[in-house]
């Protein structure tokens, strides 16, 4: 059984979603709105090390980007659920690691994410229609950018962390 | 009947001799009468390449900028005085802070700035933060080395302002997008696009009649109350310094 959360390096790398959300490269913008950082890490290890992993894995790196982000919306719910789904699939049939899938899976867990964070706004009152043109805009393009992001980091990681942890 | 002492020809040699003074004198007359016009004029034309460069404008818009930063520090110096008398002396340019952005999210579900000081440097949570040209938004949270900032665009965003001009108080929402929504309270609001929205004289949470945004356009037809569309006037998407201010 793979162990990917045994092993420091592998944990320390998810240090890194923090510290590239803080640096918010403008480059890698679309419309202003960067990838969902979280989203890209968290699918490869949950795909790995699976769904308790997943979940616990979801679940600090919620609590970590709650953090040092601004506002009362939380994105805790929306990577546990995703950590727990990706890794159910990750022990479900052959493995998965085609650029598609993973851009697939990783534009609907950004939608997800942005969906919950979306709602959360709503219930806090900020239902102005620009709000709601605003939420639309930052979901499309933040799930654009991770969906086409995710076969290049997500398969690097993929294959990095399938190395360490041989079923 | 007797003859002139002058023969004919020599009165008329006489007059062909001083007519070119004549008109010189004529000439110098109207010189006199015009104030010099042509002469300054001329000088004018003359002289151009040699007038004072953008050098010297530099020196006298330098100058006028002294001016004015000399008449503002003394209105400064005035107005706390009278801020004082009204009680109102709360805050003032003494408890700014320099703090340099290190992270800056304008744009996205989290509109935010991290600034290089913190708790250790005096900054608190709520504190102002003030950017060049007005408000930008608020200290949400202060670790030792570090604060975060939620800027006024952030969706959720709500910061109490007022119209000078109208003397209206507002509510100033983020609405995620560049421009945050202005809330009036009262219904009847003779706002107009062009004013000026700064923070309230009499505000304890935030400086006083700090500048904050421009009316851009405005939703007279809103309910409860009209709203309208505001653009900050410091642009916190360009900014690499800003002034904490310390309540």
């Amino acid at each position: 059984m793979a162990r990917l959360h045994s092993q420091p390096i592998c944990v320390a790398s998810g240090l890194l979603v923090p510290l590239i959300s803080l640096a918010a490269p403008s480059w890698l913008s679309l419309g202003g709105v960067l990838p969902s950082w979280a989203v890209l890490w968290l699918l490869p290890w949950a795909l790995i090390d699976g769904p308790v992993s997943g979940v616990i894995a979801g679940a600090a790196m919620g609590l970590i980007l709650d953090g040092l982000n601004v506002g009362d919306a939380s994105q805790v719910p929306a990577l546990m659920l995703l950590g727990w789904w990706w890794g159910r699939l990750g022990r479900r049939g052959r493995p998965i690691q085609r650029s598609l899938n993973l851009g697939l899976l990783a534009w609907i867990g950004t939608m997800l994410l942005g969906l919950s964070l979306w709602a959360q706004l709503l219930v806090q009152g900020v239902d102005a229609p620009l709000a709601q043109a605003f939420a639309l805009h930052t979901c499309l393009a933040q799930g654009l950018m991770t969906g086409l992001m995710a076969p290049m980091i997500g398969s690097w990681q993929l294959l990095i962390w399938r190395r360490r942890t041989p079923a | 009947m007797g003859s002139s002492p002058w023969p004919q020809g020599t009165r008329s040699r006489s007059l062909k001799r001083i007519w070119p003074w004549l008109v010189l004198l004529g000439v110098l007359g109207m010189v006199r009468w015009s104030k010099g016009a042509g002469f300054a004029d001329a000088y004018a034309l003359l002289t151009r390449p040699f007038w004072p460069g953008s050098a010297q404008k530099q020196w006298i818009q330098s100058a006028q900028q002294q001016n004015d930063a000399t008449r503002l520090q003394l209105l400064e110096v005035d107005n706390a005085r009278l801020r004082g008398l009204l009680s109102l002396d709360r805050q003032g340019a003494k408890n700014a802070i320099s703090a340099a952005v290190i992270s800056r999210t304008p744009e996205g579900w989290w509109q935010q700035i991290v600034l290089g000081k913190g708790m250790l440097d005096g900054i608190q949570q709520g504190d102002a933060v003030i950017g060049p040209g007005g408000l930008i938004g608020r200290v949400q949270s202060a670790t030792p080395a570090t604060s975060l900032v939620r800027l006024l665009t952030a969706p959720g965003s709500r910061v109490g302002v007022w119209v000078p001009r109208t003397r209206q108080h507002a509510l100033l929402v983020g609405m995620g997008t560049s421009r945050p929504e202005l809330k009036f309270i009262d219904k009847d609001v003779k706002v107009r696009p062009g004013d000026l929205v700064s923070t309230s004289p009499a505000s304890t949470l935030l400086p006083a009649n700090l500048p904050v945004a421009v009316v851009q356009s405005l939703n007279s037809r809103a309910v409860p109350a009209p709203t309208a569309l505001v653009q900050l006037i410091a642009p916190p998407d360009a900014i690499d310094w800003v002034q904490v201010s310390r309540r």
